[in-house]
């Protein structure tokens, strides 16, 4: 890398480098300082990491757009509404989703969380230990899921599997990467179950609406004209696939992060109110969420480097969100920041429709699980895996004394 | 001190009306309202901590007089 700082323009960089999941900050402050623009491996496409220059990209729709949906090849037979549709008519959809994802209505939710985090830490409570990712992570935020769509908790191990098959489709086969179309194949057929799955659940609430989200999508008109089925399947497919794994990640993160800093987390334990402000610092300094793309829809320079018109632009929030240059002391975990502007959610007008809904759920399951386990460890010799992009502990191994 | 929203640039973080509820509070859409005019000088902390906290720096303050000693600089 020494070698390349003379050019920052020719560096090209590996951003599914299995180190980086685990450790990304040095990787982010090395990106930030050697080449802002940096050239990714994979496709050759820029990769910006700087806090002002990231804001600043978020906020221009007109400039980096969000309509991918080809190049995401994530199983849709469409975009994804609202995230892979640019304003004004994503706004329209905003409009219409905004209200059912407020802070408010999250907090209702908050009562029927905190029964199902409970439930699950009633399983492995009295064991001492637990497997953090499969036993809590992953079936808490699908739970909060199924809450707000209003589908039975029963339907839990079928959405895990479809979410699974969509995002990580090697999982399937057991393998760390997979070529990509075997991806694609077993991608497409995860999308094909989740409209038909979708498709039913649409007949049943329009002939017997119910007090849930999928009945008022049914019901909901923009401008006066009812949705068409196609925007309710493409709106649930977003929903599945931007809900679940990213609060996922994040509890994996944040309690991976706590497990090895004991001081940081007795202070949690002894004063539960600061455990909001805890949660907005580590999705800082964690930001499982690593970045976000967008399509050039012009050619823009960049502190010297050109962006073409057509390229996939990879915006590092995880970099952004440690840059010294906007953060004060941006390498100190700090509970008491009085200021924190990250960007884990994303900036602009595709804001994170579900931040009231991720910021609920980890309030409530970092509140009920330190409650119950205030003091826990990594198992003694083992190590997390991270895996990449959104970075999951997708192997967490926690233990404690069960007889307190 | 007067508080201003800019509604364009709200984009709904909702982060004011998190940390000072006594000030600015939400519509139906989770944007945010703001709240007592002319407001009361001991909330004046609280609504620079909304203002300062704004990841869109859609809020502003109107403040004739000097922050107080101690007061945070523009870093986070």
């Amino acid at each position: 890398m020494q070698d390349e700082r003379r050019d920052p323009k020719t560096a090209r960089v590996n951003l599914f480098d299995p180190k980086i999941a685990s450790d990304p900050q040095p990787f982010y402050a090395d990106l930030r300082a050697r080449c802002p623009v940096a050239r990714s491996a994979y496709k050759d496409s820029p990769v910006v990491s700087r806090y002002e220059d990231v804001a600043w990209g978020l906020r221009q729709p007109e400039i980096f757009s969000s309509a991918m949906e080809k190049e995401m090849a994530l199983g849709t037979e469409r975009p994804m509404i609202p995230q892979q549709i640019d304003p004004p008519a994503q706004t329209r959809y905003r409009r219409l989703l905004d209200p059912h994802f407020s802070r408010r209505k999250m907090e209702a939710l908050a009562p029927a969380i905190r029964r199902q985090a409970n439930a699950l830490i009633d399983r492995f409570e009295a064991r001492g230990e637990c497997e953090f990712d499969s036993e809590f992570a992953v079936p808490l935020p699908c739970g909060a899921f199924l809450s707000l769509l209003g589908l039975p908790l029963a339907d839990l191990p079928a959405f895990l599997e479809i979410k699974d098959d969509i995002i990580r489709p090697q999982k399937r086969k057991g393998v760390p990467m997979l070529p990509i179309p075997e991806a694609a194949a077993i991608r497409a057929e995860g999308g094909r179950r989740i409209y038909a799955y979708f498709e039913r659940l649409i007949d049943e609430r329009s002939a017997q609406p119910r007090d849930d989200l999928t009945s008022s999508l049914v019901h909901a008109e923009i401008d006066g004209e009812k949705l068409e089925r196609s925007e309710i399947l493409d709106i649930c497919f977003l929903l599945l696939i931007a809900g679940l794994d990213t609060v996922t990640a994040t509890l994996g993160c944040s309690v991976a992060w706590l497990a090895r800093h004991p001081e940081e987390r007795h202070r949690l334990v002894d004063d539960p109110r600061q455990i909001p402000a805890a949660v907005e610092e580590l999705l800082r300094w964690e930001t499982p969420v690593t970045m976000v793309p967008r399509i050039a829809k012009q050619d823009v320079t960049l502190h010297g480097c050109e962006i073409k018109q057509g390229e996939m632009v990879t915006f590092l929030l995880g970099a952004a969100n440690t840059d010294g240059e906007h953060f004060r002391d941006p390498d100190r975990v700090d509970f008491a920041r009085e200021r924190n502007l990250h960007l884990a959610f994303g900036a602009g007008p595709h804001r994170c429709l579900g931040s009231h809904l991720a910021r609920m759920e980890l309030r409530v399951a970092l509140e009920e699980w330190h409650r119950r386990i205030p003091s826990y460890e990594i198992r003694a010799g083992e190590t997390p895996v991270y895996s990449l992009a959104i970075r999951e502990v997708m192997y967490l191994p926690l233990v404690w004394s069960p007889h307190r | 001190m007067r508080v201003r929203v800019d509604r364009e640039n709200c984009v709904g973080h909702g982060r004011c009306y998190s940390l000072a509820p006594d000030v600015y509070s939400d519509d139906e859409r989770g944007h945010c309202v703001v709240g007592p005019e002319p407001l009361p000088r001991n909330l004046e902390a609280q609504a620079r901590l909304g203002a300062d906290n704004c990841p869109e720096s859609a809020i502003s303050l109107d403040d004739t007089r000097p922050p107080p000693p101690g007061a945070d600089g523009p870093r986070g």
